[in-house]
Order: structure tokens, then sequence, then C-alpha cells
């Protein structure tokens, strides 16, 4: 049988073959994926974007993030953020974050009653970010400290903020 | 051409954005100060650079684009939507011969931005 998928795993077993050594191991993995699951054993690769799917279905309501590095494909880890809410006359800050391994904070931003109707600055540190794992940029690079506003109107609800992010541009939007 | 220009489009519709008010200031002193506000012409951009090139100095700079008040009243789009409503760009003139050219693509759920040309 010759069929797009068949071949698609055959590319895929190949080239995780390689990293893991085993022909069967590699099968197994191709097979999971397939699946859309992946194996509990799963390698991990360093630098690789290895979350799984995160479902925040039916929980409270919350703020969460996610900082994916474009340059490099992978989550943005250890990428420090400063959460501060308008007041009226200025952003006053609540508290700094600093993202896990896999591009997210270990909990939530803000959950539960601490989410309110407001407006909101992240504060991201890039510079500090790409120095960090070594990137080369001028100095001071193009960005710096990146601010990421946005609202929250209804603090009934979930807000899921990922920040897609190189040196020299960035998007946010409201995710799910 | 050095300095800073800009182009506002609404990615929603996926056309440009006009009638946008801009604030852009500059980091002096240890302060944001506002130099200038201007407004989008029907092209989504400025008539004139936001920083003419031979004004043009190493430091940092900020656009701050209002884009809520253009979305508000746009057909289909509830207040309750718009979630980006005046995204800012903090960004830095490092080399002062060059241009920087800082788009602004928006939504109400979404922004983007990055250095064009």
């Amino acid at each position: 049988m010759d069929h797009p998928s068949d071949r698609h795993a055959l590319t895929r077993r190949s080239l995780v073959g390689a990293g893991l050594g085993g022909v069967a191991a590699a099968a197994a993995t191709s097979a999971a994926f397939a699946q859309g699951t992946p194996p509990a054993n799963a390698p991990a690769q360093p630098g690789a974007l290895t979350t799984a799917p995160v479902s925040q279905a039916g929980l409270g309501p919350r703020l969460t993030m996610h900082a994916i590095d474009q340059f490099h494909g992978t989550p943005g880890a250890g990428m420090i953020c400063d959460l501060s809410m308008h007041d009226g006359s200025g952003y006053k800050p609540i508290k700094t974050v600093t993202t896990a391994p896999n591009g997210r904070t270990a909990e939530p931003i803000l959950v539960d009653d601490a989410v309110k109707v407001g407006r909101y600055e992240l504060l991201m540190h890039f510079e500090e970010y790409f120095a960090k794992i070594g990137v080369k940029l001028p100095s001071p690079n193009f960005l710096g400290l990146v601010p990421i506003r946005f609202q929250i109107r209804d603090a009934g609800q979930r807000y899921h903020l990922p920040v897609l992010f190189t040196p020299w541009g960035y998007s946010y939007y409201r995710g799910s | 051409m050095a300095g800073i220009t800009t182009h506002v489009l609404d990615a929603d519709r996926g056309r440009p954005a006009p009638g946008v008010r801009i604030d852009f200031s500059a980091f002096e002193n240890g302060a944001w100060r506002l130099v200038k506000s201007v407004v989008t012409n029907a092209d989504g951009r400025t008539d004139k650079p936001i920083l003419p090139g031979d004004e043009a100095k190493v430091g940092q700079y900020q656009l701050e684009f209002h884009i809520d008040a253009y979305l508000r009243g746009k057909p289909g789009i509830s207040e309750a939507d718009i979630f980006v409503d005046n995204p800012v760009v903090r960004f830095a003139i490092f080399d002062a011969k060059q241009h920087y050219h800082v788009p602004m693509l928006c939504t109400p759920g979404n922004c983007a931005t990055y250095r064009g040309s």
C-alpha cells in the first residue's frame, strides 16, 4: 500500500530512529504519533516544541500565557515577564513570572478571584532572553522590553495569551 | 532613507486602517516624552515620516496605536471583542543611519508587529 500517511510514517521513523538508536522504539513512537498521542517515554528533543495539547475546557477564570520562540522553533523558556494593571493613572506592577521549559508559567498568572476586569500589560524581557541563549544582536536590540497590552473584559472567562516572537517582531492574540 | 515610518493594517478585513491615532514618544532622561500624535491616512500610513531621518538618534522609541477607537463602530465588532485595545511597540534605533519601518497589523483579538522595510 502506498498511502501518503505511510510515506510520512517512514520518513518520521527514519528520522526519529537516528535519535533513538532503535528501530523498534522508533516504530512505537511513530505509531503513537500517528494516533495523535505521544508515548509516555517519548524522547525529549532538546529545545523542540514538546508540549502536548493542553485543554483548558471547563476550568475557572484564569490568565495563562505561552511564549513561543519563532526564531529557534522552541518554547520561550526562562522569559521574564512583569504583569501590571492600569489603575487609572498608570500601569501598577502585580507580579513577575518566568516561563518554564515549556514556555508557559508553572501556575496560571492569575486565577479565580485574582482575575479582574481591566487593562493589563505583560512586559516581556526579550533582550535578556536572547542574550541568555547567546544570540548576537545589536545593542541596544531593536526589541528590548516589550509591552504586551490587552484587556480583560469579563472576570468570569479564561484568557490565554500566546506570544510568538523573534528578535525582530512578535504577535500575540487571545488564545484558548 | 533613515528615520521611523509605520503602516497600520486592518488584518481582519485585509485593508489599510485609516484614521488611527498614533502617539509617538521618545525615552529621554529616564521618562517617556510624547513627541507627537499623528493620524493614519487612507493608505494606513502617515503623510510624513514619524521621525525624519535627519532627526533620528540612537535611543528608545515608542508607538502607541489607538486601535480600539478605530475598531469601535466597525460593523460586526462589539466592544467585548476587543482584546488588543491600544498596542504599544517599544523599540530601539541602534543605528541612526538605518530606516526603521514598524508596521502594525491588527484585529480585535490579535496584533503583530515587526521590523519591516
